[in-house]
């Protein structure tokens, strides 16, 4: 499917994971930003991604706990980057471009690169 | 499909089927109601290859390790809390099993046992940083066949065959109490526990995903379900087998795990008793890790990490810092004290409680044409899949009060 | 919520006296059985002296923490239990499996009670 056919936000696209264009897992569909207004047609704007994104499902002291636990760290990647909606989302970009893999490549310095098959 | 490949997956899903709840409750089981429960036993695994089926091809199909789609079939709020009710009874689980390993060298060895579960978490830590994924899972999975000396041990004592078959046979026995009763009945929900465990069917779709599996895996996918875990349940049968026939006469419970290891040493001396041993140490070792490997799959999977053993620790990080996370907390866990059978009960409690919602979104994603194309269920896997769902379900609700009122299983 | 309440305080009432202690007598009656169970083995030969030794020890072990558990500690189960604690490691098996066989008559005595 692509970004510009129409679409179940819930059933079709919220929650599913991302995969940039080196398929690599960067993220889930944590919200959507939606662009027009009441009784006008709507349009995905943008992908919501990170725990800043769950302040908008979920009760208050959920977050809470959230924020206190992961941050409130949020990326934003446009609709625009967007090239495919299946059982996952591919991005045209690299995860880096796009804000998304921060924390990833920073776990990755802790990692030592020796001793594996 | 390859043959080889095949051979290698059935044997890996034999050798790799039992862990130390199936030991504890299959053993348990014989000695209280002879071979009354071995239908459990393998009505468990009918319901773990129809759901170890479905979760294997929609990780070829669909490209979709379980957490992913649990997100979000469920959404968020109820994905979140299938998360953690599944993190916290596979924790318990991991622990479990890397109490069991501590247990199964002390008999072996006479090291303390404390030690020997800080020494037992740093090989499996070795074996997971430095093996890839094919053969982590092969490695424990071929060791695990040794326990096939229980399937001999049970022919070579000369078991009463026709009652034996009786026993697959949906029964309730004749004469008990009530109290009685309430116990059958909580051994019923806890076998199906211990076979339906949720991280089973993570790590196997995990595995799949793993492994590359595509749509040409599908038969080999369907035959390691139901000839793999079908053999695999077996051992466990037989350990119940022989308990009934060797320990209930003689008031055994039994109470200490490595007790089930004399059915082997009983007709075949040191050497049966070493390979039980040695069978159920491979065993448990392969289920600790599976479990470990399990939680960091949810967690990665749920939240969208890079994750697998496919790629280098160093290539999928949080991935790798979730499972070494799981496997020190595990070993915490042991390190307090608690008792293996203790864990063991823990965590067959709280996986029924977590198994509808875990296996829910499997059913519907399974079922969905858009994902599944024409590999979706047909009628076969329809009907058993939400009939198991029910049973689960049922189990789930009952579990808590079965175990409040029969203290556990112990009267 | 409130019956839910209520079933826990009346399953918590029923937890007192010889009924409270039959998990630990059960547990008591099949500890002093695989006692005898593996000093049989071990005679025989078939074990391993690692295997013996800390199967020996994990039943007094045991055995020691259900006597502790115990609500009743004059009852003759507390006594029966005792009295295992105080064979020796390889004590005969027939003297520990008629301990054994003690505890299992009143543990189905006090289960049809």
């Amino acid at each position: 499917m692509s970004a510009f056919d129409h679409i179940k936000i819930v059933s079709q696209l919220l929650d599913l994971p991302i995969v940039d264009k080196d398929e690599r897992f960067c993220g889930i569909v944590d919200d959507i930003e939606l662009s027009g207004t009441a009784g006008k047609e709507a349009r995905v704007k943008a992908l919501l991604v990170g725990p800043g994104a769950y302040q908008g499902r979920m009760l208050g002291w959920m977050f809470w706990i959230v924020r206190k636990i992961a941050g409130d760290r949020m990326a934003r990647v446009p609709a625009e980057q967007v090239t495919e909606i299946g059982s996952v989302v591919k991005l045209k970009s690299r995860a880096e471009t796009l804000g998304l893999h921060q924390v990833e490549d920073k776990v990755r310095a802790w990692i030592p690169r020796k001793g594996a098959l | 499909m390859n043959p080889l490949e095949l051979t290698l997956g059935i044997m890996t899903a034999v050798g790799g089927f039992v862990d130390i709840s199936e030991l504890v409750f299959a053993a348990k089981a014989g000695s209280m109601f002879g071979y009354a429960l071995i239908w459990a036993f393998a009505l468990g695994t009918i319901g773990m290859s129809v759901f170890g089926e479905m979760s294997g091809r929609v990780a070829a199909i669909a490209k979709q390790p379980v957490f992913n789609l649990m997100r979000h079939r469920l959404g968020l709020k109820l994905g979140l809390i299938t998360l953690i009710g599944s993190l916290i009874s596979t924790l318990i689980t991991c622990a479990a099993e890397v109490g069991g390993m501590a247990l199964l060298l002390n008999y072996l060895t006479g090291l303390p046992y404390l030690l020997l579960a800080v020494a037992s978490v740093a090989v499996l830590m070795a074996t997971m940083w430095v093996l890839p994924f094919e053969w982590i899972e092969r490695t424990y999975g071929l060791l695990g066949l040794l326990m096939i000396v229980f399937a001999v041990a049970v022919v070579a004592i000369h078991p009463p065959w026709a009652k034996l078959a009786g026993g697959f046979v949906p029964q309730v026995p004749a004469g008990l109490s009530q109290k009685q009763l309430l116990n059958y009945s909580y051994f019923i929900v806890a076998i199906l526990s211990a076979v339906l465990f949720p991280y089973e069917s993570y790590f196997y779709s995990s595995g799949g995903i793993e492994e590359g599996w595509g749509a040409k895996d599908l038969l080999t996918n369907r035959v390691t379900c139901t000839v793999g875990f079908g053999l695999g349940s077996l051992l466990a049968i037989s350990i119940l087998a022989s308990s009934a026939q060797l320990f209930g006469p003689i008031n055994v419970g039994p109470e200490i795990p490595g007790t089930t290891a004399l059915e082997a040493a009983i007709p075949f001396g040191k050497t049966g008793l070493l390979l039980a041993l040695l069978g159920m140490l491979f065993a448990v070792a392969g289920a600790a890790v599976e479990t470990c490997m399990s939680n960091a799959y949810a967690i990665s999977q749920f939240f969208g990490w890079e994750w697998g053993r496919h790629a280098k620790p160093w290539e999928a990080p949080r991935f790798t810092l979730a499972w070494i996370a799981v496997m020190l907390l595990a070993l915490l866990i042991v390190l307090t004290g608690v008792d293996v059978m203790s864990l063991v009960e823990y965590a067959v409690l709280f996986s029924i409680i977590v198994l509808p919602l875990s296996y829910l979104p499997l059913m519907l994603l399974a079922n969905d044409k858009s994902y599944m194309r024409e590999h979706a269920n047909k009628w076969l896997a329809k009907s058993l899949g939400w009939l198991f769902f029910i049973i689960v379900t049922a189990a789930a609700i009952a579990a808590i009060p079965l175990y409040l009122l029969t203290s556990g299983g112990g009267g | 919520m409130r019956w839910i309440l209520l079933l826990v305080f009346l399953l918590a009432a029923c937890s007192k006296g010889p009924q409270a202690d039959l998990p630990y007598i059960g547990q008591a009656r099949s500890l002093a059985a695989e006692w005898a169970l593996v000093n049989e083995q071990a005679v025989e030969g078939k074990l391993t002296g690692s295997y013996v030794q800390t199967m020996r020890q994990s039943a007094r072990e045991q055995l020691q923490t259900c006597e502790k558990a115990l609500s009743q500690p004059q009852s003759d189960y507390a006594q029966e239990i005792t009295a295992i604690l105080k064979q020796p490691d390889d004590a005969s098996p027939a003297a520990l499996r008629a301990h054994a066989r003690k505890l299992k008559r009143i543990e189905d005595s006090l289960e049809s009670a």
